[in-house]
């Protein structure tokens, strides 16, 4: 080989061993990931976003040291719709305490069915009770939340009202007792809100008259804020946030498949985005074996999923 | 001689390898630097400012920033008419107090004590002080304690003498249970108040209203509709106009509007908007009048900066800071001099 091509090869193997050692937490988070599909490497050749509609279960589940690793509820489950084509999306938020046949198990709380039986479990619950198909899933937990918040450079939300909670769980720190408790007091207005301060606005419900709706509707609004803060982001971004979904999210959504999602996203504002909470009338809240649920009025709540969900 | 050309090549073939990886690095898109206030120079306001970052506060005149405070939870500073004061909340964990400040930022008093030893839910919070024109009476937010419920904890507004050495307190506002409470008091000359009171319908939509009470313990008047979703008031000097940021019952936007007030009917006209398609939040009128101060992100997602606009349209919209994280839910103070 000429001595100039050895040079020049050296050159590229050193910029390969630059661009391998940014993208490292990447390739790690791939190899980690508990992808479904292809859990393949991201490409850096340009992306061509997706364009059928396609639906998505966003799961969330409170990780701390109460809880067994294998053994966690979704304290969250928003359905979401995305049309690429139309530029229409809808979240659809399903209230944590729905008391639903869950496959395979009986009746119980539909934030059961992830402890159940996984990811699969909560979306087979998703599907036969709401008739739908979903598509994918992303799982993320307290610290994941948190992380990627920080790692977006934090989020704006404009605060409704003032969300005052005195016993507000402490439980981020696995260090510390995740039974203690404090104060929240996440002033109205509209506000940057880091990773911390997000979790509390999203998960506090004891000062609020509408409980887990209130949260549902935080949560929709911190999805959209996120989504905001995401559409700025290019591949270059990506190991930062890969280190963040370490452990703490997981998808069946693959790396690979993340970049095409991203360059979608500008094509997505409030004004596109249907919201729907599954508030009275649509449910109603009562008792059954022995625990506080919300009863679903499916007469009102199918037609609603087959308008928003075609 | 060769040995030295190939040792060369291979340490500038690390450099290239290494400069790469900072290339792919810089290539980032967001993660803005936010400067503390006074690293940076702005364009120069009449009067002097103050300003939250971080927990300090800060004094804005003649083009630059100077902090007052270390950077100890400090936050919604209101300045006392007539002396060289200002009341400020520092927050903590648990629970926030308010205090009496030289401008300068030395601590002259400490006004409230809502610290308590023990569970959490013993604590206390004060947010938003503001004094009476006269300078006589504070105006501050509390949370009672309900004897009912432990889990509630909406915030109501009250009244105490300025002075330190002068005892008792006066609930003047009664919350809606379990909305978070009466926010944002901002006293009239004429000894009633305008605030903010949340509602939450039977569909379980959140509305603000910028309310008026003449007395403490009243039930007062809406001076907006529900619809408009309308908070953070903010009175001019001479109490002819009153500026709020609306949303129109969405939490997405964020609008500055105005609306003329009339003193002595006590009845507001309908609301113009004077800037939209920004994140607005805590206007405060210049001591002239003319012109209302606001934080609002300079970009989608990034951190509150300073903006001016004129009070009577056409807007002039001023970006004064670009590259600050102002803390927007304490509105700056604007005071002569």
């Amino acid at each position: 080989m000429p001595r100039a091509w050895m040079v020049a090869f050296g050159f590229v193997l050193a910029g390969l061993g630059g661009l391998g050692a940014y993208f490292l937490p990447v390739f790690q988070t791939a190899a980690n990931s508990t992808t479904i599909g292809s859990g393949a490497l991201p490409h850096l050749n340009p992306v061509t976003g997706p364009t059928q509609p396609f639906t998505v279960l966003l799961l969330g589940s409170d990780d701390d040291s109460k809880f067994m690793p294998d053994r966690l509820n979704t304290q969250s489950m928003i359905l979401m719709r995305i049309d690429p084509e139309s530029k229409q999306a809808t979240m659809l938020s399903i209230p944590r305490d729905l008391w639903v046949p869950i496959p395979n198990v009986g009746y119980g709380k539909i934030s059961t069915a992830y402890q159940m039986g996984g990811a699969q479990g909560a979306i087979a619950a998703v599907e036969s009770n709401f008739k739908v198909h979903v598509d994918d899933y992303v799982w993320i937990g307290l610290n994941g939340l948190v992380n990627l918040i920080n790692r977006l450079g934090g989020v704006n939300v404009q605060v409704t009202n003032p969300v005052m909670d005195d016993f507000y769980p402490s439980d981020l720190n696995s260090a510390g007792n995740p039974y203690d408790y404090y104060r929240v007091a996440v002033l109205p207005g509209a506000t940057h809100l880091d990773g911390v301060h997000a979790l509390q606005y999203v998960r506090s419900r004891h000062g609020d008259v509408r409980g887990d709706f209130a949260r549902s509707e935080r949560q929709q609004q911190l999805l959209l804020s996120i989504k905001a803060q995401a559409s700025h982001l290019n591949v270059a971004d990506l190991p930062t946030l890969a280190s963040a979904f370490n452990g703490e999210i997981k998808s069946s959504i693959g790396v690979d498949r993340l970049r095409p999602l991203l360059s979608i996203a500008n094509d997505f504002n409030g004004s596109n985005i249907h919201r729907v909470v599954l508030v009275p009338p649509y449910t109603s809240e009562g008792f059954a074996a022995g625990q506080s649920v919300v009863f679903p009025d499916w007469a009102q709540i199918l037609p609603l999923v087959h308008q928003t969900f075609p | 001689m060769r040995w030295a050309i190939g040792a060369a090549l291979v340490v500038a073939m690390l450099a290239f390898g290494l400069g790469v990886y900072h290339t792919a690095g810089v290539l980032k898109a967001g993660g803005k630097v936010v400067h503390r206030p006074n690293e940076v120079s702005a364009p120069p306001l009449p009067g002097t400012m103050y300003v939250v970052q971080g927990g300090a506060i800060f004094r804005f005149q003649h083009g630059s920033f100077t902090q007052v405070t270390a950077e100890d939870g400090w936050m919604q500073p209101a300045a006392r008419p007539g002396d060289n004061q200002l009341v400020a909340v520092r927050r903590q964990t648990n629970s926030s107090d308010l205090f009496l400040l030289t401008t300068g930022g030395k601590q002259v008093v400490q006004l409230t004590r809502n610290s308590r030893p023990g569970p959490a839910e013993g604590n206390h919070w004060s947010f938003y002080p503001r004094f009476s024109a006269d300078g006589a009476t504070l105006f501050y937010d509390y949370d009672p304690k309900s004897g009912f419920n432990n889990y509630q904890v909406d915030l109501a507004i009250y009244a105490s003498p300025s002075n330190p050495d002068s005892r008792g307190s006066l609930q003047w506002t009664h919350p809606n249970d379990y909305t978070g409470g009466d926010v944002y008091p901002v006293p009239l000359r004429g000894g009633g108040l305008i605030y903010v009171k949340y509602s939450i319908d039977d569909s379980f939509k959140v509305h603000s209203q910028i309310w008026l009470q003449k007395r403490a313990g009243t039930s007062g008047q809406a001076l907006t509709q529900p619809e408009l979703g309308c908070t953070q008031p903010a009175l001019s000097p001479d109490e002819s106009l009153i500026a709020m940021v609306c949303s129109g019952g969405s939490n997405q936007t964020a609008e500055l509007d105005v609306a003329t007030f009339d003193p002595t009917t006590l009845t507001l006209g309908s609301p113009a908007t004077l800037v939209s398609g920004q994140l607005v939040a805590s206007p405060v009128f210049s001591p002239d009048g003319k012109t209302i101060a606001y934080l609002a992100p300079s970009t989608p997602g990034g951190q509150f900066q300073l903006w001016t606009a004129g009070s009577s349209g056409p807007a002039s919209v001023r970006n004064i800071t670009t590259d600050l994280g102002l803390d927007s839910t304490s509105p700056p103070v604007w005071i002569g001099g």
